[in-house]
């Protein structure tokens, strides 16, 4: 079985400056997987190398065993492959619904159409409002997405990154910024969208990663220096001592 | 109403859609009944033109976060090759009826685009601002250059009553174009309404607000922009067309920058962020040029005034001016503004008047012929040269200004009082 997204060899140069030094990574299908690493490790970059938000400086990305290094990003999302934000990153004139429509559209093949009215399509709203409901947003449908609180842009952020189906979910930190009982309602809103599907996610908070991930890679100095189950991670001297150690102590 | 209320009763909803739009039409037929002298008919022509000329810049601006110097190129460049086709129609007797004139000004006006988009949509924002501002630049420049098409500096003219009769009339009077040019503005709005409700319109908006989340959606924003881009060239080649047709001239002053601009400046003037807004700032900014101009030689002046007070203070337009009042009229409460508003617009409108008398005697008392000193102003005879009418003038504007001032809070308050939909007893 060929891996639904795979690095080999990614390097990433901003100027003298290398971020990211050489990363091996292959993600299986249906694998929740989570990258995690102190600050500045170039874990958000990794995932704009991913995303092709930025050209690698060298090395290959596959997805799905095609190879999308160098693609723009709108050509990596028609593959199958979406993602979200660590600042929140909506469309904040237009309503909540027009919002999770527009994610709709591409993957429902409207490409850019100018001769059909999207108020006519029926099936294309009851599906907006299904995942609006899924968000539990279906109050705020009509409001400018601007005008949300905090939490409910986050959650319309990741709604927006599920709605068109694709099988490959990048999210960066969904909860950053979050009380308990937020992170709670968003970790029961990822675990429920992203069933059957391939999840990579960056978080900061290890009771969201030891909970959700099947798998585990610390990032530190842009170099993966372990990947596993949570309990070898867990177990791993090196994270001990690089990263894992103090992030736990902080966390309990 | 709500969505199931919507399901249960599909043509009431479409009938509440199509209710604007019958509205404009019974308006449109039954103006020229109601103004029917000459120059009334002409200053709605000029109307006309300019609604589908500034809703399709709107298409840029308001619709897909584009900002252009160099509209008028567009409209220009349909209404030219409109003008050619006036030519062959009488010279090479061409088998066009003059009322499908403009689609052919609106194609040419899409080819145009077509070509010039595929470099100036790479960027939104500073980038697409600047080649735009080149390329009107550009044109305005070829069209003195270019001779056989653009006609040099006395431009193109023509005689649109050349070609076969369209039920036996022949377009002789301006009350006859009054129905092309009012026709081809109901056709082009709704189309142009209607684009902003397809996939791609929607989606200009969606790059107009974060063009970078919607290429993480499938969509290439260079794409999106580019036929927003197109479609607008395309409807203000109409503009141009129906102008064609109207005035049966074009000079280098269609395509020019003080055009563009002025269709930025009406645009804004009326409301980027409504449909509708255009639609009130072409209407607006026609009837200030046409009748203000016949009342002061100050008139852009004053446009110009207030526009630059639009922009700072109303930056919704006049439209988003009015819908704030939607609130407080379906809650039943807009007899509670009355009085602030008596307390604010009453000494604004008098401060104002004040102020334009004030400008009026000193463009008098410094342009008038020498030892003309007497003015009429509001029906009252002076002499500009005595310090009377300067001190009262002054006074008036600003104690108007002063009060104004004053009480514009308790307007606002009361305006955000009145529109609070759950408010205490």
């Amino acid at each position: 079985m060929s891996a639904a997204l795979e690095l080999v060899g990614v390097h990433k140069a901003f100027g003298r400056a290398e971020i990211i030094r050489g990363v091996d990574l292959s993600i299986g299908k249906g694998e929740r997987h989570a990258v995690i690493g102190p600050n500045g490790a170039g874990k958000s970059t990794l995932f704009n190398l991913i995303t092709g938000r930025f050209p690698v400086t060298s090395g290959v990305v596959r997805l799905h065993g095609s190879d999308v290094t160098g693609l723009a990003p709108y050509q990596i999302n028609r593959r199958g492959l979406s993602r979200s934000f660590q600042i929140t990153n909506i469309f904040p004139r237009m309503s909540v619904f027009e919002n999770v429509r527009c994610a709709l559209l591409w993957p429902r093949g409207y490409r850019y159409a100018f001769w059909r009215l999207l108020d006519r399509e029926r099936a294309l709203t009851d599906a907006a409002d299904e995942i609006l409901d899924q968000l539990n947003l279906t109050k705020r449908r009509d409001l400018p997405a601007g005008v949300l609180s905090y939490a409910e842009q986050r959650a319309l952020e990741i709604g927006i990154t599920i709605a068109g189906g694709a099988d490959v979910i990048l999210l960066d930190e969904p909860t950053a910024g979050m009380s308990h009982s937020e992170t709670d309602y968003i970790v029961g809103l990822i675990r429920q969208v992203t069933i059957g599907k391939t999840l990579i996610m960056v978080e900061h908070d290890m009771g969201v990663v030891f909970g959700l991930a099947d798998r585990i890679s610390v990032l530190v100095y842009g170099q993966i220096i372990a990947t596993g189950t949570p309990e070898e991670v867990r177990a791993n001297a090196a994270v001990q001592e690089a990263y894992l150690g103090a992030a736990l102590e902080e966390d309990t | 109403m709500s969505e199931t209320a919507l399901a249960a009763r599909p043509t009431t909803g479409m009938l509440r859609a199509a209710s604007p739009w019958l509205g404009a039409i019974v308006l449109v037929v039954a103006l020229p009944f109601v103004f029917s002298d000459s120059s009334a008919i002409t200053i709605m022509n000029q109307m006309a033109i300019t609604i589908v000329f500034a809703l399709s810049y709107n298409m840029l601006l308001g619709q897909g976060g584009m900002l252009s110097f160099g509209h008028a190129v567009y409209m220009g460049l349909g209404g030219f090759m409109a003008m050619h086709m006036m030519g062959w129609i009488e010279e090479d007797g061409l088998p066009i009826p003059l009322p499908l004139l403009p689609l052919f000004a609106g194609l040419f006006g899409l080819a145009c685009a077509a070509v010039i988009g595929t470099f100036s949509t790479r960027r939104a924002g500073t980038g697409f601002a600047m080649i735009s501002l080149g390329i009107g630049e550009l044109i305005a420049a070829c069209s003195i250059i270019i001779v056989a098409f653009f006609g040099g500096e006395e431009g193109i003219s023509g005689d649109r009553t050349m070609g076969p009769p369209v039920f036996g009339v022949e377009w002789f009077t301006s009350g006859e174009v009054y129905w092309i040019i009012s026709g081809w503005m109901l056709l082009s709005a709704l189309l142009m309404y209607l684009f902003s409700r397809t996939p791609v319109g929607r989606m200009a908006n969606a790059v107009r607000d974060n063009p970078e989340r919607a290429e993480f959606l499938g969509y290439s924003a260079r794409w999106v922009r580019y036929i927003s881009f197109c479609a607008s060239g395309f409807f203000a080649g109409i503009a141009g067309g129906l102008f064609a047709i109207n005035y049966e001239i074009l000079t280098e002053e269609n395509l020019n920058l003080a055009t563009s601009g002025a269709i930025l400046l009406m645009t804004f003037l009326g409301g980027v962020g409504f449909f509708a807004g255009p639609i009130i700032g072409a209407i607006v900014f026609t009837l200030l040029q046409t009748v203000l101009s016949l009342q002061t030689e100050l008139w852009a002046l004053y446009v110009g005034a207030l526009f630059v007070v639009t922009v700072m203070f109303f930056p919704g337009g006049l439209t988003g001016l009015l819908t704030i009042h939607i609130m407080p009229w379906r809650l039943g409460r807009l007899s509670e503004l009355m009085i602030p508003y008596a307390k604010t617009l009453l000494p604004g409108a008098i401060g104002v008047l004040g102020f334009c008398g004030f400008l009026e005697i000193l463009f008098h008392a410094r342009h008038a012929a020498a030892g003309d000193h007497e003015m009429i102003l509001f029906w009252i005879t002076f002499d500009t040269h005595g310090p009377l009418p300067w001190i009262i003038t002054a006074v008036v504007a600003g104690a108007g200004y002063w009060l104004a001032r004053r009480n514009a809070p308790e307007l606002k308050a009361a305006l955000d009082h009145a529109s609070a939909p759950d408010r205490m007893p």
